[in-house]
C-alpha cells in the first residue's frame, strides 16, 4: 500500500501577510489621490518628497539589487526628463501635466546609448561611469542656450492653474509614483520576467545557463529605472516650479537612494519603504545639523556595507517570515482526496 | 601656434591627472575595486597639508615629507579597516562602503575647513615660467610632469622587478594561485592601497600648489582619475599615465574652444573611446 500516489501539488504565492500589506497598499494609494481633500498644500509638497523618494530608491533597488548594476547617476534622467517637462511645458505651451508624460520619452531614448557605452565597462567602472554620464548631462544643460544654460528655468504657465487644481495634479502624481514604483516593481517581481530577474541577482552565470537571457534583461532594467527616474524628476520639479542644472543633476539623489536601499535592505520592496522612512524622519529631525548629519549618514552606510549587507529588513525577514510583498514560490504537497 | 600651446599646456595638465590615475589603476588592477574617495582623499591630505603649511610655516617640501608618509599611512588604514572586508566577486560592498565613506569624509572636511578655497602657497614657484619660442611654460607644472614620469617609472619597475611586484601582479591575476604558492593576500592588498594613496600625498600638494581646493572638489578628480585610467587602458600604469596625457590634452583645448566646454570635452574623448575602443587606447584588446 505504499506505492508511490502521484502527488497534487499546487504553488503558494501569496500570504496573510501580503494580503494585509496588499489592502494596506491599495488603502494607501487611495488616500494618496485623494490628499486634496484631507491635506493642505504643506502638507501635499511633503508627501510629494517622500513619494519622489521612494520611487528613486525603489529605481536603484531595481538596478543594484536584481540587475547588479550599481549606478551612481540616476540623476542625470531625472533632469533630463524635467528640462523636458520645462521645455514642452514653458517654450511650447503644451499642457504642463501632459508633458510630465511625454517628458518620459526624453530619458528613453538618451538611456539606450548611455547603456550601450557604459556595459561595456567592468562591473566597479560601471558606477563611475555613470556619474561621468550624468555630469555630461549637466555640462551639456549648463552649455545649451535654450534651456537658459546655467541660470535655469521657471515653469510660470503653472499659475494658470488654481492651487486646487495643482494640488489635485500632485496628490494624482504622488499615487502615480507609488503605484508605478512599488506596485509595478511587485507586479514584475510576481511575473516571469521576476523570476528570471530573482534567479540573475542570485547567480548572473546560473541564471544564463537556465536560459536567462541576462544581457536583454539587463537591459530592460537599465531602461525601466532611466523612465522611472525620469517620472521622478518631471514630477518633483513640476512642483518645485524652478530647474537649473546643480538641482537637476544633484547628486544628492543618488546619495540618498544609495542610503535608503542599504539601511533598509537591499533587493527588497519592503526595505524600500523602510528605509525611505528612516531618512524622511532623519531629514526632518536631523537635516538642521547640515554637514554632521551626512557624516552620520555616510559612516552608517560604511557600516551597513560592512557589517550588515541585508539592511533592517534583512534582519527582520530572518527572525519573522512575514512578508509585506511576497515574491517567493512555495510548493505546497496536497493529499489526495478521494 | 595657439593650438600648439593647448598642446604643451594639456601634456602639462595630465602630469595632474597622472598622479591621481595611477593609485586608482593599481587598485583596480590588484583588486579589481574602485575607491569612491579617492578624490577626497587628494582634498584630505591637500586640506592638511595646508594647515600644516600655515600653522608650522612649512614650505612646500616639507609639507611633502610629512604628507607621504600620512598619506602611506591612512591608505594602509583603509585597506585594514574597510577594504579588506569588502573585496571579493561582487562590486557592490566596496563600492557602497567607498562611497559612504565619501560622503562622510567630504562632510567632514566641511565642518572642519569649511567650504571656502584654500591653497598652499609655494614661496613664488607657482608663478615662475620660462617663455621657449613664444610659449610660456610654467615650472610647477614641469615638475608636476617630471614626478608624475618618475612616479610612473618608479611604479612600473616595481611593478616587474621586485619581490612585492611579482606577489602583487600574482595575486592580481588570481588570487586563490598566489596564495597557494605563499602570498598573503590580504597583507598584498594592504601594501598595494598604501602605494595607490601614498602617490595621492604627491597629488595633494602639487593639486594645492597649482590650483585652490575645497571640500566638494573630490568628486570631480574621481572622475578624471577614472577617465584617465579608461582612456588608456587597463593592465598598466604607463597606460594610466598616457590616458590622463590625452585627457589633460583633451580638456585644454577645450577651454580655448570655449571655457565652459573644457570638462565637457575631456568627458566626450573618454567617452568617444569607450565607444570606439572600449579596451582604451593603449590597452590589449
Amino acid at each position: 500500500m505504499v506505492a508511490m500516489m502521484p502527488m497534487q501539488v499546487s504553488i503558494r504565492r501569496q500570504t496573510a501577510s501580503g494580503r494585509v500589506a496588499l489592502a494596506l497598499f491599495v488603502l494607501a494609494v487611495i488616500g494618496l489621490a485623494a490628499m486634496p481633500w484631507w491635506a493642505r498644500t504643506g502638507t501635499i509638497r511633503m508627501v510629494l518628497e517622500l513619494c519622489c523618494y521612494i520611487a528613486v530608491a525603489q529605481m536603484w533597488n531595481l538596478l543594484a539589487g536584481y540587475a547588479g548594476l550599481v549606478s551612481v547617476g540616476q540623476q542625470a534622467f531625472m533632469g533630463a526628463a524635467g528640462y523636458a517637462l520645462f521645455v514642452l511645458a514653458q517654450t511650447f505651451g503644451v499642457n504642463p501635466f501632459l508633458a510630465v508624460f511625454l517628458s518620459l520619452l526624453v530619458p528613453l531614448v538618451l538611456a539606450v546609448p548611455c547603456y550601450l557605452l557604459l556595459h561595456r565597462l567592468d562591473g566597479p567602472y560601471f558606477a563611475i561611469g555613470t556619474w561621468v554620464v550624468a555630469e555630461v548631462f549637466r555640462l551639456v544643460a549648463s552649455n545649451l542656450s535654450w534651456v537658459n544654460a546655467g541660470a535655469g528655468m521657471s515653469l510660470s504657465v503653472m499659475k494658470d492653474y488654481s492651487a486646487f487644481q495643482r494640488n489635485i495634479a500632485m496628490s494624482l502624481f504622488c499615487a502615480l509614483l507609488v503605484l508605478v514604483s512599488i506596485g509595478g516593481s511587485y507586479w514584475f517581481l510576481r511575473s516571469r520576467f521576476g523570476l528570471a530577474l530573482i534567479a540573475m541577482r542570485d547567480n548572473p552565470v546560473a541564471a544564463a545557463s537556465q536560459g536567462v537571457n541576462v544581457r536583454r534583461l539587463r537591459f530592460l532594467i537599465y531602461v525601466a529605472a532611466a523612465v522611472g527616474c525620469g517620472l521622478v524628476g518631471a514630477v518633483y520639479f513640476m512642483a518645485q516650479l524652478r530647474i537649473n542644472p546643480p538641482s537637476a543633476f544633484d547628486p544628492m539623489w543618488s546619495n540618498l537612494a544609495i542610503f535608503i536601499v542599504m539601511v533598509g535592505g537591499i533587493a527588497s520592496i519592503e526595505g524600500v519603504l523602510i528605509g525611505t522612512l528612516i531618512y524622511f524622519i532623519a531629514d526632518r529631525w536631523f537635516g538642521e545639523y547640515g554637514a554632521s548629519y551626512f557624516v552620520v549618514l555616510g559612516v552608517m552606510t560604511v557600516l551597513v556595507a560592512l557589517y550588515a549587507r541585508t539592511g533592517i529588513w534583512g534582519m527582520i525577514s530572518k527572525r519573522w517570515d512575514a512578508p509585506w510583498f511576497p515574491i517567493r514560490r512555495h510548493l505546497v504537497l496536497e493529499r489526495d482526496k478521494p | 601656434m595657439q593650438w600648439f600651446d593647448a598642446l604643451i599646456q594639456g601634456v602639462l595638465l595630465g602630469g595632474m591627472y597622472a598622479q591621481y590615475a595611477l593609485g586608482m589603476a593599481l587598485m583596480f588592477g590588484v583588486m579589481k575595486i574602485v575607491n569612491v574617495s579617492h578624490g577626497d582623499l587628494v582634498i584630505l591630505l591637500s586640506l592638511v597639508g595646508i594647515s600644516l603649511a600655515s600653522s608650522f610655516g612649512l614650505g612646500p617640501l616639507a609639507v611633502m615629507a610629512a604628507l607621504v608618509p600620512l598619506a602611506v599611512g591612512l591608505g594602509w588604514l583603509l585597506q585594514k579597516a574597510v577594504l579588506n572586508r569588502v573585496v571579493g566577486e561582487d562590486p557592490l560592498p566596496s563600492l557602497i562602503a567607498t562611497f559612504g565613506l565619501s560622503l562622510a569624509l567630504q562632510n567632514l572636511m566641511l565642518q572642519i575647513w569649511s567650504a571656502n578655497s584654500r591653497s598652499l602657497p609655494g614661496g613664488g614657484i607657482e608663478s615662475r615660467s620660462v617663455q621657449i619660442g613664444g610659449i610660456y611654460i610654467g615650472l610647477l607644472p614641469v615638475i608636476v610632469l617630471a614626478v608624475a614620469v618618475a612616479l610612473t617609472w618608479g611604479l612600473d619597475l616595481m611593478l616587474k622587478r621586485t619581490r612585492f611586484g611579482r606577489a602583487l601582479r600574482a595575486a592580481a591575476s588570481d588570487v586563490e594561485a598566489a596564495s597557494m604558492t605563499g602570498i598573503n593576500p590580504r597583507a598584498v592588498y594592504a601594501s598595494a592601497t598604501a602605494i595607490a594613496v601614498g602617490i595621492l600625498g604627491f597629488a595633494a600638494v602639487f593639486q594645492s600648489l597649482r590650483s585652490t581646493v575645497a571640500p566638494a572638489d573630490g568628486g570631480a578628480q574621481l572622475i578624471y582619475a577614472f577617465e584617465a585610467v579608461i582612456i588608456g587602458g587597463m593592465g598598466s600604469v604607463w597606460g594610466a599615465f598616457l590616458g590622463a596625457m590625452v585627457l589633460g590634452v583633451a580638456q585644454a583645448i577645450g577651454f580655448r574652444i570655449d571655457p565652459g566646454f573644457g570638462v565637457l570635452a575631456g568627458h566626450i574623448v573618454f567617452l568617444l573611446v569607450l565607444a570606439t575602443r572600449p579596451q582604451g587606447l593603449f590597452g590589449r584588446a
